[in-house]
């Protein structure tokens, strides 16, 4: 078996890439963007041209609903991957999996594919799919406000567009905002600030001095990179995490013809891997025997690649597997030790105008400054005002911790469909197969509206607290729960993230819509 | 006196930080060390910059079993700022030309002992035990030694970076000994029974044996460098009034041990405990540095230099 350490992605030169770049733009911008309010109401409005507004998009045209527009803020589709094109962006989950069993990839170049493959496979969607047509790029959705009177739903942007749906769907992604964290200081900083989710391509790090503060998932795909090219990495760590083996490779020719010619073959392919993930949440969502055998395989990983006591002492993770996310790489221990690499655990103390200073009393100097610290994910709250009957605000109501029915629909905020709602995290298999249950979901929901002319789908405020009481009762006996600090959970320790339980049994419950959970008019 | 609330002693370790390079170690009064003090003093520096650094070391340890997620970030800061003391006091040794290129100074063999027993054991070690020790070490070790050493060195960079120095060793103590009376607030009888056990622990033993001859040895170096070994004492004996001031405090178990082996120290007369000890550090000092394993690496992260690039 390869390794990505032993075979190298091979790096595209920097020109190609401002090409390809350049392609994807010019592809967006072909897509009429049109600015003028829509009189007529859509049947739905889509919020976000990223995995989950384009995988709404194709199931409501599959299901021959046609007249829905996706608003999208910025000038291209990829939500997620489309930002985070930083160099070794990949996704953890292997790519046969990692897509939508609608519209399945044969070609997948390796087992994990790199975000650039991903984007394409995005792009190839929508073409596929012939869904530039309906996005309206650079409408940055600044309130969603739902008519009560009208059974309508109308969208404002913030250059004061509005567009209206019948019913809305929410997918402005999880992971969409991200910004500098708070670190004193850090606007003294002379040198360059770069954040992961939003790569500057034109900088040159050859011969640069770099920090990168950040070991999650997006820094280890980084580090490793980095150290490729620059001068020196000081890698600032706060928290070790887990570090499985990824177990990587390049798809071979054959494969992919068989994966043509047999689809079944891919199907099949699936399923294994959907099995196999499914068995991982037995180690990873709750404390089991399988808990401490995965965590004895992150031990192992890091024996076998780390030989020096104390840095494995400072690698070494101390809080239950799954409590955090897991990471898999196989190139971040070895790019540490590398001679122009170094890990730091100091903590930070402050930033300066030169560089990082630690509380062991040293500036560590550097050129640039890589954040890697992740998203600014709404676990209590929502990116922009949503105003459900009788005014009220999704924002406000959520300030204790955002909470969903089936993480989809919320009471108050009729024909309104969320993906990536509260509590639909998985900590261990594809969110991309969550994903299709929420989407077929909120298809059965568009369907009941525009076939019965609704006005009104509002789940009940009783079923949807009885189901979040089970819900948070079931997450207490997890892992994420288990006392780490961790984006799941909000400032106050409350998961509004992930679903406790088997993506198996979330499908079952999105599968089943019933009416009676409703209020109609 | 009540005890400290954490919450605040974290902010406030949060908000007092300061660096290296906020000291000129440059600016003149190097000169007034003078020749006759040189020799000593550059002995007396390198045990003082190791005694910060082990003590860092075992906060390190303190803080993977810490109780609560407070106390693991106050003792991860307390670990950073013991190795900032020892990068500064490096720092001191360099300005007054004691360091040779970028060699660290030797620590001498009961010090080389402690690091490895820290590097191999500590981590085992349960919270309360090195909770109990480090406060002796750094109130009696630490303390003491700053003090003799402004009153012997009239360098004014010494005392700048001296009083800075301070500052964040009353931080420690404070934690130090908040930490013991929270360990005697439950049964005695309990914690004598949990600390005997411990006692037991052969990886304990040979840290007792580790601790008790670097004591004795620091005493020998006092003397040498001319100071009188009292003030030593008077030290290790503010310890037992600190650490018993309360009802809490004195019922930890731990204290009392520490306490008691305190009174052995500082009374010469003891010839039970000096005699034995005496040998061993004669003992150690026989042992060949060869024959201990190389430094473990986190001895290597120590610099005398105020801004890195690598």
């Amino acid at each position: 078996m390869s390794t990505t350490q032993d075979s190298p992605k091979p790096t595209k030169p920097k020109a190609a890439r401002k090409k390809k770049v350049a392609a994807r733009k010019a592809t967006a911008r072909k897509a009429p963007a049109r600015s003028k309010p829509v009189e007529k109401p859509v049947s739905v409005l889509i919020v976000g041209a990223g995995f989950a507004g384009l995988g709404m998009a194709i199931r409501l045209k599959q299901a021959g609903i046609e007249d829905f527009i996706i608003l999208e803020r910025g000038n291209a589709v990829g939500g997620t991957w489309r930002d985070n094109q930083y160099p070794g962006a990949a996704c953890d989950i292997p790519s046969n999996l990692y897509s939508y069993s609608f519209a399945p990839n044969p070609n997948w170049s390796r087992s994990f594919s790199g975000s650039e493959e991903i984007l394409d496979y995005v792009h190839h969607l929508v073409a596929e799919f012939e869904l530039e047509k309906h996005i309206r790029f650079e409408q940055n959705v600044a309130e969603l406000r739902f008519d009560e009177k009208q059974g309508i739903w109308t969208a404002t942007t913030d250059s004061n567009n509005t567009f209206t749906g019948r019913a809305a769907v929410m997918a402005q992604g999880p992971l969409a905002n991200c910004s500098f964290p708070s670190i004193t200081g850090i606007e003294d900083y002379k040198g360059k600030k770069i954040h992961s989710a939003r790569w500057d391509h034109d900088y040159d790090f050859a011969g640069k001095n770099v920090a990168v503060i950040g070991t999650g998932a997006s820094g280890i795909q980084i580090i490793p990179e980095l150290v490729k090219v620059a001068k020196h990495v000081k890698v600032f760590q706060r928290t070790p995490g887990w570090v499985m083996p990824r177990p990587d490779f390049a798809t071979p020719e054959w494969n992919k013809l068989l994966f043509r010619k047999l689809p079944a073959s891919q199907q099949a392919m699936r399923d294994l891997l959907y099995w196999s993930h499914e068995s991982m949440a037995l180690a990873v969502i709750w404390n089991s025997p399988l808990t401490r055998i995965a965590e004895r395989i992150g031990k192992w990983h890091l024996r076998r690649q780390v030989k020096d006591r104390w840095l494995r002492r400072q690698l070494t993770p101390d809080f239950t597997i799954g409590c955090k996310r897991v990471l898999i790489s196989n190139d971040y221990y070895p790019a540490l030790q590398k001679e122009n690499a170094k890990l730091i655990t100091w903590p930070i103390a402050r930033i300066s105008e030169k560089g990082i200073r630690t509380v062991e009393g040293i500036e560590h100097q550097v050129d640039c400054i890589v954040f890697a610290t992740g998203f600014d994910v709404s676990n209590a709250g929502t990116p922009f005002p949503v105003i459900g009957r009788d005014g009220r605000v999704m924002g406000d109501e959520w300030k204790g911790g955002a909470q969903a029915y089936k993480s989809i629909n919320v009471s108050g905020y009729p024909n309104l469909f969320l993906t990536f709602g509260p509590n639909s995290g998985p900590g261990h298999n594809s969110a991309l197969v969550y994903m299709e249950s929420q989407l077929e979901y909120a298809l059965k929901g568009v369907r009941k509206i525009v076939g019965e002319d609704l006005k009104v789908l509002d789940v009940r405020k009783d079923v949807q607290q009885r189901y979040n009481k089970a819900i948070q009762k079931r997450l207490a006996r997890t892992n994420w729960n288990s006392g780490c600090k961790s984006w799941y959970l909000t400032e106050d320790g409350y998961n509004a993230t992930m679903y406790p339980g088997f993506a198996t049994q979330y499908a079952a419950q999105m599968a089943d819509f019933k009416e009676d959970d409703y209020e109609t008019a | 006196m009540a005890s400290i609330d954490l919450d605040k002693m974290l902010e406030k370790i949060k908000s007092t930080q300061w660096a290296l390079s906020d000291i000129d170690w440059d600016a003149p009064g190097a000169e007034l060390i003078t020749e006759e003090q040189w020799p000593k003093l550059k002995e007396f520096m390198a045990d003082l910059m190791w005694i910060e650094h082990v003590g860092a070391r075992a906060f390190a340890a303190l803080a993977k079993k810490a109780p609560t997620d407070t106390l693991r970030e106050i003792y991860t800061y307390f670990h950073a700022e013991e190795q900032r003391h020892a990068n500064a006091e490096m720092a001191l040794m360099r300005r007054w030309g004691m360091l040779e290129g970028d060699e660290l100074p030797e620590p001498n063999i009961n010090l080389r002992i402690v690091i490895e027993w820290l590097d191999r054991y500590a981590d085992e070690m349960p919270v309360y035990v090195l909770g109990t020790v480090v406060p002796m070490l750094e109130i009696a070790l630490d303390g003491a030694l700053c003090t003799f050493l402004l009153d012997t060195v009239k360098d004014p960079v010494c005392h700048q970076a001296f009083e800075k120095i301070n500052d964040d060793e009353s931080r420690h103590l404070g934690v130090g000994f908040t930490v013991m009376e929270m360990q005697g607030r439950s049964a005695s009888y309990i914690k004598m029974a949990q600390m005997m056990a411990r006692v037991m622990d052969p990886r304990l033993i040979l840290g007792i044996a580790s601790y008790m001859p670097l004591l004795n040895k620091m005493r020998d170096n006092v003397i040498a460098m001319g100071l009188p070994e009292e003030k030593l004492y008077k030290a290790m004996q503010k310890f037992e009034r600190i650490g018993g001031r309360t009802e809490e405090g004195r019922r930890n178990p731990w204290f009392q041990l520490i306490k008691q082996h305190g009174r052995w120290v500082t009374n010469r007369s003891n010839r039970v405990y000096h005699v034995p000890v005496d040998a061993l550090v004669k003992v150690t000092g026989m042992v060949p540095r060869k024959a201990l394993p190389a430094v473990p690496s986190w001895v290597k992260e120590l610099t005398y230099e105020p801004t890195t690039t690598r």
